[in-house]
C-alpha cells in the first residue's frame, strides 16, 4: 500500500457517494427546492440571517468543522487496530452516515425557520430533551477538554522544540487582534506578518539541535536547550521524582515510547517499561498550567482580543502543513517511493472477547468511537444548524455546503492516517509529526526532515490547542446556563471558567488518556446519533421516507452505547484495582460514562415515542401536535 | 423558474468561486464578528432612540420623532433581531469549531 492508492480509492469512493447517493437523497427525499425561501431570506437581519454565496459558505462551514477531531482520531485508531480498518471506517462512515448527519441537520434547520437542533428537539420530541442535551454537552466538553489537555501537556513536556512555537502563537494572536480590530490594518498584511512569524518559530524550534554524530540532541539547539534547562529546573522542585504515577493498559498515552524493532518499549525518564508506570513530573504540571492560562485568556477576554486571532493563525498553520503534506503524499510514489510506502501494519489484531483484568479494545464498537469527526460528528450538526443553516441563499446549496464540507473534512482525516501510516516510529502524535516531516522532504529535500517534523508537532499542537481554548469558552457558558440558576455564583464568568478548568485538570491528572478520548468519541458519536434521531423524527413527521437517516441512527446509537459500556468496563477492570488517585479518576470517568448512557437512553426513548406518534398521526395533526 | 435563472446568471467564474471559498475559510469569521459588534452597538442606539416601540421608553418622543426619518430603514431588521428568541449557542462568540 502507498499514498497514491489511498488518494485514488478515496477519490473514487467520495465521487460515487456524493454523486450517486447524496444527490439522490437531496432530490428524491428532501426535495430541496431552489424556489423556496430560506430563513436567510425570510428573516434577514444583516448579521445572523444573511443570504451568502454557496462557495463562501462551503469554505466557512469547512473551517468551522475541521481541526483536531479528524486528525487525533485516525492517529489513535491506526495505532490500536492498524491502518486498514481505520481507512475502511473513514470512507464507509462518511459515505453512508457522515454527510447524512451534516447535510440533514442543516436542511432540518432550514425547513424549521433556522432554529437550532436543540430548539427543534424541544418542539418535535419533548421539552426535556433540550435540558438533557445541555447536561450532555457539558460532560462531552469536559471529556474532550481532558483528552486534549492530557495530550498537549505530555507533548510540551516531552518535546523541547515545540513550546517556543506555541508561545509565539499566543503572542502573535494577541498582536493580530490588536492590529485587525484596533489599528484596523489590512487583513492580508496582518496575515503575512503573524503567520510567517508563527510558522518560522515552529520550524526553527529544533534549530541547531543536532550533535556531531548527526543525532537529535535538544541540549545543542539555542532554543530547545533553553526549554530543556527550564524543564530540568522545574523538575528539581520534587527532586526529579514523580508527583504522581499513572498507568495506561493500552499504551496510547503520548508519554509511552514506541516499541523498538523487537517490539519492546524502552524505559525512559517518565516511563518504566517493567511496571508500565508513567511518571507525572513537575514540568508536566507546569505545561498543563501554561495551557490553562492560555485557555483562560481565550475563555474570558473578548473573542476578538485573543481566541479568534489565535484560531485564525492556527488555521493557516494547519492548512499550510496539511496542504504541503498532501502535495508530498501525491508526489511521493513518483519522486520518493520509499517514503510513500506504508510502514504501519495493515491490521493489528485485538481480542474479540474480554480477558480478565485486561483492557478490551474490540474493533466493534471501539473503532467507531475512536475515529469520530473524520467519519461522522454530532458537533457538526449543532454548528450547522445554528450557523450555516441561517445563511443558505438557496435550499439547493445545502448539499454542496453541508455534505461537501464533510467529505472535504474526511480527506483531512485520510491525510492524518496517511501521515501516521508512512512513519515507521513514534507514538500517536510523534508518528503523525514524523509522517509530516517525511512528506515535506518530498518537496524540500532530506535536510528539511528535522524542521518538517517540528512543523508537524507544532501543527498538531496548534490544531488541538485552538479547539481546547474554545472548549473552555463554551464550557463556561454551558455551565452558567445549566447550573447558574441553582448556583448563581456560576454565572460569574471567572468562577465558571475556573470551575471548568479544575474539573478538567482533575480528569487529566487522574484519568487515562485513551479512555478520555474514547469516552469523548462515544459522547460525540452519541450526539451524532441524537441529531440523526431528530432528523429521523422530522422526516417521519413530514411523511417522508426516513430510512436514509433511520439506519445510521440505529447503528450509531447502538454502537456508541456499547462503546460507553466497554470503556466503563475497561476503567473498572484495569484502573480501579490499582487504587489511589488513578482509581478516583477512573471512578469519575465511569460515573460520567454511565451518566452519558442514561441521558442517551432517555433521549432515545423520547425519540422513539415521538417517532411512533408521528407514524400514527396524519401530517396536519402531527404538525398541530408538535405545536 | 425566475430564481433558478437568477442563480444560473449569478454563477461565479471558477476563479471567483475559489476566491469566495478562500474568503469563507479565512475572512468571513472576522467580517462576521465586526458586523456583530456593529449590530450590537446599533441595537443599543435603536433601543435608546425608538425603544418605546418595544415598550422601553428611553428618549423623549420629541427627539425620537426628529430622528425617525433616519431610523426607519433600520427598524424592521432591528426588530427582527431584537425580538427573536435566542439561546447562548446562537452567539458566534460561543461557537465551538473544529470537532
Amino acid at each position: 500500500m502507498n499514498t497514491l492508492w489511498v488518494v485514488v480509492i478515496a477519490a473514487i469512493v467520495i465521487y460515487l457517494a456524493y454523486n450517486y447517493y447524496a444527490k439522490r437523497i437531496d432530490q428524491d427525499i428532501i426535495k430541496s427546492d431552489v424556489k423556496k425561501a430560506t430563513p436567510a431570506k425570510m428573516y434577514m437581519d444583516g448579521v445572523d440571517f444573511m443570504p451568502t454565496s454557496r462557495n463562501v459558505l462551503y469554505g466557512y462551514h469547512f473551517k468551522s468543522i475541521a481541526a483536531a477531531g479528524p486528525i487525533v482520531g485516525p492517529i489513535t485508531a491506526a495505532n490500536l487496530w492498524g491502518w486498514a480498518p481505520a481507512l475502511a471506517w473513514l470512507l464507509i462512515g462518511v459515505s453512508l452516515i457522515g454527510w447524512v448527519s451534516d447535510y440533514s441537520a442543516i436542511m432540518v434547520a432550514v425547513r424549521n425557520d433556522g432554529n437550532s437542533l436543540s430548539a427543534i428537539s424541544h418542539k418535535l420530541i419533548a421539552p426535556r430533551t433540550r435540558s438533557i442535551l445541555f447536561t450532555f454537552i457539558f460532560f462531552y466538553l469536559l471529556l474532550v477538554a481532558g483528552a486534549f489537555m492530557g495530550i498537549m501537556s505530555a507533548l510540551l513536556a516531552a518535546r523541547p522544540d515545540v513550546p517556543f512555537g506555541i508561545i509565539m502563537l499566543g503572542i502573535m494572536g494577541a498582536l493580530a487582534g490588536q492590529m485587525l480590530y484596533k489599528w484596523k490594518m489590512d487583513l492580508i498584511l496582518v496575515t503575512a506578518i503573524v503567520v510567517v512569524v508563527t510558522v518560522a518559530a515552529m520550524v526553527f524550534g529544533p534549530f541547531g539541535a543536532v550533535n556531531a554524530e548527526g543525532k537529535l540532541d535538544f541540549t545543542q539547539g539555542p532554543i530547545s536547550s533553553v526549554v530543556v534547562g527550564f524543564n530540568k529546573a522545574v523538575d528539581t522542585v520534587s527532586g526529579g521524582n514523580a508527583v504522581m504515577v499513572v498507568t495506561d493498559p493500552t499504551n496510547a498515552d503520548p508519554r509511552v515510547p514506541a516499541p523498538d524493532a523487537e517490539g519492546k518499549r524502552p524505559t525512559t525518564g517518565v516511563y518504566n517499561a517493567d511496571t508500565g508506570e508513567i511518571k507525572t513530573l513537575p514540568s508536566y504540571l507546569f505545561w498543563a498550567l501554561f495551557l490553562l492560562v492560555f485557555s483562560y485568556l481565550a475563555a474570558t477576554l473578548p473573542i476578538w482580543r485573543f481566541a479568534q486571532p489565535v484560531n485564525y493563525i492556527g488555521f493557516w498553520v494547519t492548512l499550510l502543513t496539511i496542504g504541503l503534506s498532501a502535495i508530498g503524499a501525491v508526489l511521493a510514489p513518483f519522486i520518493k517511493p520509499d517514503i510513500g510506502a506504508f510502514a504501519l501494519e495493515a491490521v493489528k489484531s485485538q481480542p474479540w472477547l474480554p480477558e480478565a483484568g485486561k483492557a478490551w479494545q474490540p474493533l466493534w464498537p471501539m473503532l467507531f468511537v475512536t475515529i469520530a469527526c473524520g467519519s461522522i460528528s454530532g458537533w457538526h450538526a449543532l454548528i450547522g444548524s445554528i450557523g450555516t443553516a441561517r445563511q443558505l441563499e438557496y435550499e439547493t446549496d445545502g448539499l454542496p455546503v453541508g455534505g461537501g464540507a464533510m467529505f472535504t473534512e474526511n480527506t483531512l482525516a485520510l491525510l492524518a492516517l496517511v501521515a501516521v501510516s508512512i512513519a515507521g516510529t513514534g507514538g500517536g502524535a510523534g508518528r503523525f509529526a514524523a509522517g509530516v516531516g517525511s512528506l515535506l522532504t518530498v518537496l524540500f529535500g532530506d535536510g528539511f526532515k528535522l524542521f518538517g517534523t517540528a512543523l508537524g508537532f507544532g501543527a498538531f499542537m496548534v490544531i488541538v490547542l485552538t479547539v481546547t481554548q474554545l472548549i473552555f469558552r463554551v464550557m463556561r457558558v454551558t455551565l452558567s446556563e445549566w447550573a447558574g440558576e441553582a448556583m448563581p455564583v456560576l454565572k460569574n464568568m471567572h468562577v465558571s471558567t475556573v470551575t471548568s478548568m479544575v474539573l478538567t485538570i482533575l480528569l487529566v491528572l487522574t484519568g487515562t488518556w485513551v479512555y478520555l478520548w474514547q469516552l469523548f468519541g462515544a459522547a460525540n458519536q452519541l450526539m451524532a446519533a441524537l441529531s440523526l434521531l431528530i432528523v429521523t423524527v422530522w422526516l417521519r413527521e413530514q411523511k417522508k421516507n426516513p430510512s436514509y437517516a433511520l439506519w445510521p441512527t440505529l447503528f450509531m446509537y447502538i454502537t456508541t452505547l456499547a462503546a460507553t459500556l466497554v470503556t466503563a468496563r475497561n476503567l473498572f477492570v484495569t484502573i480501579v484495582p490499582k487504587g489511589g488517585s488513578a482509581a478516583a479518576g477512573a471512578w469519575a470517568m465511569i460515573i460520567i460514562a454511565l451518566l452519558l448512557f442514561v441521558t442517551a437512553l432517555v433521549i432515545g426513548w423520547d425519540g422513539y415515542q415521538a417517532y411512533q406518534r408521528y407514524s400514527k398521526t396524519p401530517m396536519k395533526k402531527a404538525a398541530a401536535a408538535a405545536d | 423558474m425566475k430564481s433558478s435563472q437568477t442563480q444560473t446568471e449569478n454563477k461565479p467564474s471558477r476563479w471567483q468561486a475559489v476566491r469566495e471559498f478562500l474568503y469563507g475559510m479565512f475572512g468571513m469569521e472576522i467580517a462576521e464578528h465586526a458586523m456583530e459588534m456593529r449590530a450590537s452597538l446599533e441595537s443599543i442606539f435603536m433601543l435608546g432612540t425608538v425603544g418605546d416601540m418595544l415598550g422601553v421608553p428611553v428618549l423623549p418622543p420629541y427627539y425620537s420623532l426628529r430622528l425617525l426619518p433616519y431610523l426607519v430603514p433600520h427598524i424592521s431588521t432591528w426588530k427582527r433581531r431584537v425580538l427573536r428568541e435566542r439561546e447562548f449557542s446562537d452567539e458566534h462568540d460561543y461557537h465551538l469549531d473544529g470537532l
